[in-house]
């Protein structure tokens, strides 16, 4: 009996070592575990010329598309206080749109526009089905473009109808 | 359907993976149980199966 | 017959589930249960997900692919934890059925952790727009996977199994600390993974229709987990009485046959 609990204790120790050594070390590298920053951090100038991940939302009637031999399209990242120009030459992925999350790989130019070349979509944590979207948008309780959706609890009733299953 | 091949690939996956790992333990306990019965033959009474 | 497999009868009450027969019986007699309602509950999910659930708004039908996705997720993590309490229970209690489990828990959990991965990577690139990306929560699922693998190779690797048990509980012990990171990881970093859809604390950011299959196919999944890991722990029991039998049977007769089949273990 006593054995068993000083095994138990030492493992209790050493978890609580492992786990604090661990929760050290990754408030230490936290800034390298991001995977992208934000339009602020690049236009504090931290990252200058150096190829960095830059993530935020698609800005408001920014996206302006040109065809020709490649699809040049450049749009605007903002993350609410600040947004760069962003400037990428390829396909753009299906869920881009006004309002969408991104997050581009490029650097950023010395006339602080930011050359991407590569732009990933990020969605939201939101599912919600297509007739729900249109009732929501068509009775004004949402629009995509300016913001979350309601909380999901309250679709049913602001839709007005049920969604199908 | 949009994006169908991804689709199809997920639910194959996630259909062909459990049964798979199902089917062998199956099979392995089988042959198991076999083998303990053919060398003590108390197992095939014993509850064991 | 209980000596022959070596269990100690201690009669304390956690060791009463440590007589291979008594975990026999009842595992014999859940499995069947186990087993039907995996399938039944499996079917219903994945078929509501992939035929009835309705297409998201923006992501349209790929996002059936979360039907498979999330609770190949949820079974990964849960599984390690699962693997972590036998770890506990062999290391601290020395409980012989918790060995057994722990070495048939991590095959099967590298492989749910391998159906996540899998499936998400048939998620992102179609709506990401990537196969793969080095964020936190992709990079700590794969950290799950090698630990899992890690445990697979280590519990295998010794001659003395007790050695390969005490080793592979250490790793998947000291393993414990990628679950919080990989839960909190959307929360505390930057990543191109969104947030949980469905919290504890918090009301599900999801339209019912798609809430009940999801959760009926994970539920589902979570049978069928429980029910491959039973199965293969009652062979791994049978596996060791066999083995036990013959090296009896040749201790007493010395026959050589019996020997020659026989791996070098102290059972």
């Amino acid at each position: 009996m006593t054995r068993k609990r000083r095994r138990l204790w030492i493992l209790v120790a050493c978890g609580l070592g492992l786990g604090s050594a661990t929760a050290l070390t990754l408030s230490a590298f936290s800034d390298s575990l991001v995977f992208f920053v934000s339009p602020s951090d690049l236009v504090k100038g931290t990252q200058n010329a150096r190829t960095v991940r830059l993530g935020g939302l698609v800005e408001q009637g920014s996206v302006e598309r040109s065809g020709g031999g490649k699809p040049v399209a450049t749009f605007r990242v903002t993350d609410g206080a600040n947004s760069v120009k962003v400037t990428y030459a390829g396909i753009l992925p299906d869920l881009f749109r006004e309002g969408q999350g991104v997050v581009t790989l490029g650097t950023l130019q010395p006339d602080g526009t930011f050359r991407a070349s590569e732009v990933l979509a990020k969605h939201d944590e939101t599912y919600m089905p297509k007739e729900v979207a249109d009732a929501l948008k068509r009775s004004g309780h949402w629009n995509p473009d300016a913001g979350p959706p309601p909380p999901a609890s309250t679709w049913n009733t602001l839709a007005g109808n049920k969604p199908g299953t | 359907m949009t994006h169908l091949p991804f689709i199809v690939a997920s639910y194959a996956l996630g259909v062909a993976i459990p049964i798979g790992f199902g089917l062998a333990a199956f099979l392995r306990m089988g042959r198991a149980r076999r083998r303990l019965a053919a060398i003590d033959p108390r197992a095939r009474r014993g509850g064991l199966a | 017959m209980r000596s022959a497999v070596g269990t100690p009868q201690t009669g304390r009450s956690l060791h009463r589930f440590a007589n291979p027969g008594q975990f026999l019986r009842l595992s014999g007699a859940v499995l069947p249960w186990l087993t039907a309602g995996a399938i039944a509950l499996t079917a219903l999910g994945l078929g509501w997900g992939l035929f009835f659930a309705p297409a998201d708004w923006q992501q349209g039908d790929a996002v059936r692919i979360m039907y498979v996705h999330v609770p190949a997720a949820w079974l990964a993590s849960s599984g390690y934890l699962a693997l972590a309490v036998c770890s506990v229970l062999s290391l601290v209690w020395r409980h012989p059925l918790a060995d057994l489990a722990a070495v048939e828990i991590g095959p099967v959990g590298a492989g749910f952790t391998a159906l996540c991965l899998a499936t998400g990577s048939l998620w992102g690139k179609p709506m990401w727009g990537a196969w793969w990306v080095w964020d936190a929560r992709l990079t700590s699922v794969l950290v799950l996977f090698f630990l899992y693998l890690g445990h697979v190779a280590l519990v295998r690797a010794f001659d003395d199994p007790t050695r390969g048990y005490r080793a592979g509980a250490i790793l998947a012990l000291v393993g414990v600390v990628n679950l919080p990171i990989i839960k909190f990881s959307v929360d505390w970093w930057n990543t191109l993974h969104q947030p949980a859809s469905i919290t504890l604390t918090g009301a599900p950011t999801m339209a019912l229709s798609m809430l009940w299959p999801l959760l009926i196919a994970a539920i589902g999944y979570m049978l069928a987990f429980a029910a491959i890991v039973i199965a293969r722990t009652r062979a791994a029991v049978l596996e060791r009485r066999i083995r036990s039998l013959l090296m009896a049977r040749a201790a007493s007769d010395g026959g050589e046959a019996a020997t020659s089949m026989l791996p070098q273990e102290g059972v």
